[in-house]
């Protein structure tokens, strides 16, 4: 499989990027990590005449765990994401998700924007993204807009990404009080794996012993674009968590989503780890959130 | 510590060091001056006639220098087996497969070939296209093949006592199916190749195969040309495992591109094109009915199975026999009817892979005996035990064991594992289970009828006397066949390892059958002991004339010279020896004679000391129809323990620990046992918790890559514990024999015992996804069977 033939841009700034974006529009294509793209371009499902490279623009390739809300990067990596400790005392799901994301070659180069406009129904850093409420920064020459995560995939590779916007941050406000989450991916094997299901659960407590205050659920590979479902987040609300209340709305979510056969999985099998995942992901919010301050 | 001093060690393999330095050259890091490259158009359709070819475009494309179809090629016939020769190199009247060869093209750079491809027009007519047995064995079905009716391409049909009667005179008589999936074995290298066709008309290919002598043979019969004017030269290989055990049409295209041209041709296949090639394991359905008496006594197996073979033949005839032959072994079972079925389908290719054709029928009896012994009471191992061939035995359809540490094996795991202590005491989710079985150790005949040796040795001493030259057509394909025979050359002629150097994979160097039925440690490593043999005599002559000595008075051990005698005066070789080295700084020294001296010395008296060795199996076998598929030399058997957890809710197996214990007869390299063992052990637990090619509804593979065809990563495989059994085998070099396949045979239905103990739940079919686990328990549930 070859490639077919482009020009290579590789601008070491963020406006420049823009600009060369908002001169060669339809006909670009950004390439972060390539681990997407590189694949899609030897199959020939894609072949732009420019790809404009990220990876020279430093500014793309912090984390700021500083006060405020936490600031990742575009061109952050799985693995470093990964590896980092802060990230993983306090969001121990998005931290999790990037771990298992294909193999150590894969997170070495794989980024976290590219996950995100990658847009693949089964990709590994958007539930628990949306399960925290991320939101995204996108920019462009003419100037910039946040997106909420939730609000941003529009179908399998679609997203509201403009054909001149890129991508530049990813922000998430650090949870407050008891709060935890939980990221489950369920695929054949341990590793270098497609989801058949992932779930990332998110649960807030009024106190160490309380109630659930808020919570959200959100489900990967069982729909075009990663899906809350709210009808099992209402059933948690205001209530004391116990085994039964997550059994319920593991099945509520079971229920309620619509997932398809394919020839990775029929889709009885992921309706009915939906509700497994679902119940063990707030199981694991839930004690996070009973030992986090 | 045995009596030798390089076999039975640990020594390190010789290509160590370049490959784990990236300077060992693979196919792909070859590159010839003037080298073109080729592509190949393959059939976008699964069955469909062709009514025309139109290359024409292709051929005015600036910079593609050759374009060659049917027409060019001719329709010589080929295959694997002569009796059943069904492929042409390229397609003429219609298509069978998604990926079958319809063209080929040379081109200055690889761009241009594909570009090339995709310019050649080719009209075609659907015609309706059979993708299961059922479909295609349907009383009037489209034959893919004239003259076979609903599409059987090989039947065959034994009975080795009385089936029946047996029947009748046992307390337990059980049936059940079992269904195992098309594998695709998962190589790191794709095939590549470069032909190389001279001006005075000499082809040379090198390429990235098992077995360089079938490949030279096919070669010069599709090409036409007389076999001494081919040459197939292997550089070091990334793995084959079966399907790199015959010739591609990735060859003869390279081979006939570069004899239009005159210029070297190179081609690779693309991981995609190796799944399409195929010639990978079938996908079996096994009946099987077994009978026993109460005390565990077996007494007769009636096995039933048909084989998914793809489109052309390939190895099928053999595999549809080896899935009857290889249950002779390695129980006493007097009573055995076997009727195999091997069937034509649109889909690529089924051949051999590691196991050849025992591995599915072994699994699904293997299973099958499991449940009898829950049925009768008795532990697996003892129902095993109760029925275990022991060294000398013969099966019912005449293989013989003439060495078998089967006993001894499954006492080793059941030691290792800790069995007793387990069994029947793990919680629920928890489970261990055990299976066995046996393999050959090299095909007892070749592929085509013939007396030819399977094996020819050539050992040349260099003339100044330092080194020992192994020349063999043998395939070292990552399996570390040069550093066994290199262990052995140097254990039989006395010298240090460091002094053996290793020619292989060359046909200029001799017959060799190559690397399948795992046959060279035996084979070709008999014929390199005889070669070292007699180098070793003619120095030992030579030393005899010029000392005065007998020759049964001189020998040679860790590269000196041992005379039995004290008195024998060497001062003149040495002197002899000194006078023609003058200046060199590692001149010979000590109260020995070195081997240095002495191979000098020889070369001094009678030019060039060359030994030749040469091996072929006796006769061997019965006289029914097919009793030669299956003959071996020897045998070589193992059993395997396996613990697994299940995580209940999800169907989710972890494979927690694996117990192998394997009678290799004699290891001559104990971590190259041990490692073929872990390899195998890996192959079949892929093969029994992922592996399957999946297809759509026109025939098109689904998941031709290594992202979605899963194999095991590193992670999936636990800790082996290897042991190494030594049975000393009568008919093998030292006493080696097989370890290459037999360690697979027990994977999968040791694996499969494990899940059934940790659930309670049989599985009759491969491969144990998450979710075929999850649907199995849920289904017993849904039954209302609580039973743990
Ligand atoms: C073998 C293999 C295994 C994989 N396993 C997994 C897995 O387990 N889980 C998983 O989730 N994914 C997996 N992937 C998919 C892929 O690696 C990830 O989605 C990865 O995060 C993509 O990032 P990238 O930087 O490589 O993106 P690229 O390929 O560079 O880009 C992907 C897309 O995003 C666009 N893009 C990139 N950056 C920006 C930006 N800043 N702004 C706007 N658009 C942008 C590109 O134009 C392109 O359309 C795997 C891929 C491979 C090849």
């Amino acid at each position: 499989m070859l490639l077919p033939k482009f020009d290579f841009h590789e601008p070491t700034t963020i406006e420049e990027a823009c600009q060369i974006m908002a001169e060669l529009g339809q006909k670009a294509k950004l390439i972060a990590g390539g681990t997407d793209l590189i694949v899609n371009m030897k199959r020939k499902v894609l072949s732009p005449e420019h790809l404009v490279s990220l990876s020279r623009i430093d500014a793309l390739k912090n984390v700021d765990l500083s006060d405020g809300p936490l600031r990742i990067g575009a061109c952050v990596t799985a693995a470093a994401l990964a590896e980092s400790e802060g990230i993983k005392r306090t969001f121990s799901a998005f931290s999790k998700g990037a771990s298992v994301l294909g193999t150590p070659l894969i997170r070495n180069l794989a980024t976290i924007a590219g996950n995100l406009v990658s847009a693949r129904p089964a990709a590994d850093l958007p539930p628990s993204l949306m399960a925290y409420g991320a939101k995204v920064v996108l920019k462009k020459s003419a100037g910039e807009r946040s997106v909420a995560l939730e609000d941003f995939f529009r179908g399998p590779g679609q997203t509201v990404v403009g054909k001149d916007e890129i991508l530049t941050e990813i922000l998430i406000d650090k949870p407050l009080g008891y709060t935890g989450a939980g990221y489950i991916k369920l695929g054949v094997r341990k590793t270098l794996e497609i989801s058949l299901v992932n779930v990332a659960a998110f649960i807030s407590l009024d106190s160490q012993d309380g109630s659930i205050q808020r919570a959200r659920i959100v489900l990967g590979a069982v729909a075009p674009i990663p899906i809350r479902v709210p009808s099992a987040e209402q059933i948690l609300v205001g209530e004391k968590p116990t085994e039964t209340l997550f059994v319920r709305a593991g099945e509520t979510a079971a229920q309620d989503s619509r997932p398809i056969d394919d020839f990775r999985g029929s889709a009885e099998y992921r309706r009915d780890m939906i509700e497994v995942l679902t119940r063990r992901a707030l199981e694991m919010a839930f004690n996070e959130a009973r030992s986090h301050e | 510590m045995s009596e030798y001093s390089i076999i039975n060690t640990r020594a390190p393999r010789l290509d160590a060091p370049d490959k784990a330095t990236g300077r060992a050259t693979f196919i792909d890091d070859l590159n010839m001056p003037g080298m073109l490259f080729g592509a190949i158009l393959q059939s976008p359709l699964a069955h469909a006639k062709i009514l025309n070819i139109d290359t024409s475009r292709a051929k005015k494309l600036p910079g593609v220098k050759a374009v060659v179809t049917a027409e060019e090629a001719g329709l010589v016939k080929y295959g694997v087996s002569p009796a059943r020769y069904d492929e042409t190199l390229y397609c003429h009247e219609k298509v069978r497969y998604v990926g079958d060869e319809i063209a080929a093209v040379a081109a200055v750079d690889l761009e241009t070939a594909l570009e090339a491809v995709s310019l050649i027009r080719v009209d075609y007519d659907d015609l309706p296209a059979l993708f299961t047995i059922e479909e295609a064995m349907v009383e009037g079905a489209p034959a893919l093949h004239e003259g076979f009716p609903q599409n059987i391409c090989a039947e065959v049909h034994q009975e080795f006592g009385d089936v029946e009667a047996a029947f009748n005179e046992c307390d337990l008589v059980r049936t059940d199916k079992f269904i195992s999936k098309r594998q695709d074995a998962a190589f790191i290298e794709p095939h590549g190749c470069i032909a190389d066709y001279d001006l005075s008309g000499h082809l040379t290919l090198h390429t990235s195969t098992q077995v360089p002598h079938y490949v030279m043979r096919t070669v010069a019969m599709v090409m036409g040309l007389p076999v001494g004017d081919v040459r197939v030269v292997k550089p070091y290989v990334g793995g084959g495992f079966g399907p790199k055990a015959e010739a591609t049409p990735l060859e003869m295209s390279a081979c006939i591109l570069s004899m239009k041209t005159v210029r070297p041709v190179k081609m690779n296949y693309t991981r995609e094109q190796v799944f399409l090639h195929s010639r990978a394991r079938h996908q079996f359905i096994h009946t099987m009915t077994t009978g026993v008496k109460k005390d565990g006594t077996l007494m007769a197996l009636k096995n039933e199975c048909y084989l998914d073979g793809g489109a052309y033949t390939s190895f099928g005839i053999a595999t549809v026999y080896y899935a009857g032959s290889l249950l002779g072994g390695p129980y006493k079972l007097p009573n055995m009817k076997y009727d195999g079925w091997r069937i034509y389908t649109n889909k690529p290719v089924c051949g051999a892979q590691r196991g050849h054709g025992g591995v599915a029928a072994r699994a699904a009896w293997e299973h099958q005996l499991d449940i009898i012994a829950e049925e009768l009471g008795m532990d697996p191992i003892e129902l095993r035990l109760k029925n275990v061939m022991v060294a000398g035995d013969t099966t019912c359809n005449e293989l013989n064991m003439s060495s078998l540490g089967m006993k001894e094996c499954v006492e080793a795991v059941r030691q290792g594992s800790k069995w007793n202590a387990k069994r029947g005491k793990m919680p629920r989710g928890k489970g261990i289970g055990m299976a066995c079985g046996f393999f050959v150790s090299g095909a007892g005949y070749p592929i085509y009828r013939s007396d030819t040796y399977h094996s020819t040795v050539l050992i040349k001493l260099s003339e100044d006397g330092g080194t020992v030259n192994v020349y063999t057509g043998s395939a070292e394909i990552g399996q570390g066949s040069d550093t066994t025979m290199a262990m052995i050359a140097a254990e039989a002629l006395g010298v240090r390892l460091d002094d053996v150097r290793v020619a292989s994979g060359d046909t200029e160097f001799g017959v060799d059958l190559g690397a399948y039925s795992s046959r060279q440690t035996l084979m070709t490593g008999h014929a390199t002991k005889e070669a070292a043999e007699d180098v070793k005599r003619q120095v030992l002559e030579v030393l005899s004339e010029k000392l005065n000595t007998p020759v049964d008075g001189i020998d040679i051990k860790d590269g000196l010279i041992i005379f039995k005698s004290k008195d024998v005066d060497f001062s003149a070789i040495r002197a002899r020896y000194i006078k023609e080295h003058r200046g060199w700084s590692d001149l010979p020294r000590g109260n020995d004679l070195t081997f240095r001296e002495a191979a000098r010395t020889a070369y001094l008296a009678r030019g060039s000391i060359v030994g030749t060795g040469k091996y072929k199996p006796p006769e061997l076998g019965g006289k029914y129809k097919g009793a030669a598929v299956g003959t071996s030399p020897a045998y070589g058997c193992s059993a395997q323990v396996v613990e697994v957890t299940v995580d209940m809710e999800t169907g989710k197996i972890t494979v927690d620990k694996m117990t192998d214990a394997h009678d290799c007869g004699f290891a001559i390299n104990r971590t190259s046992v041990e490692g073929q063992m872990q390899g195998s052990l890996c192959m079949g637990l892929g093969e029994a918790m992922f592996e399957e090619v999946k297809f759509d509804e026109d025939g098109r593979i689904l998941n031709a890559n290594l992202g979605e065809y899963k194999i095991p990563t590193a992670l999936d495989m636990p800790n082996v514990e290897a042991i190494i059994v030594e049975s000393n085998e009568p008919n093998g070099p030292f006493g080696a024999k097989e370890v290459g396949e037999g360690a697979i045979i027990p994977t999968i239905p040791a694996i499969l015992n494990a899940v059934y103990d940790a659930t309670g739940v049989r599985i009759n079919e491969l491969p144990l996804t998450p979710e075929r686990v999850y649907m199995a328990l849920k289904a017993k549930v849904e039954k209302g069977d609580t039973r743990d």
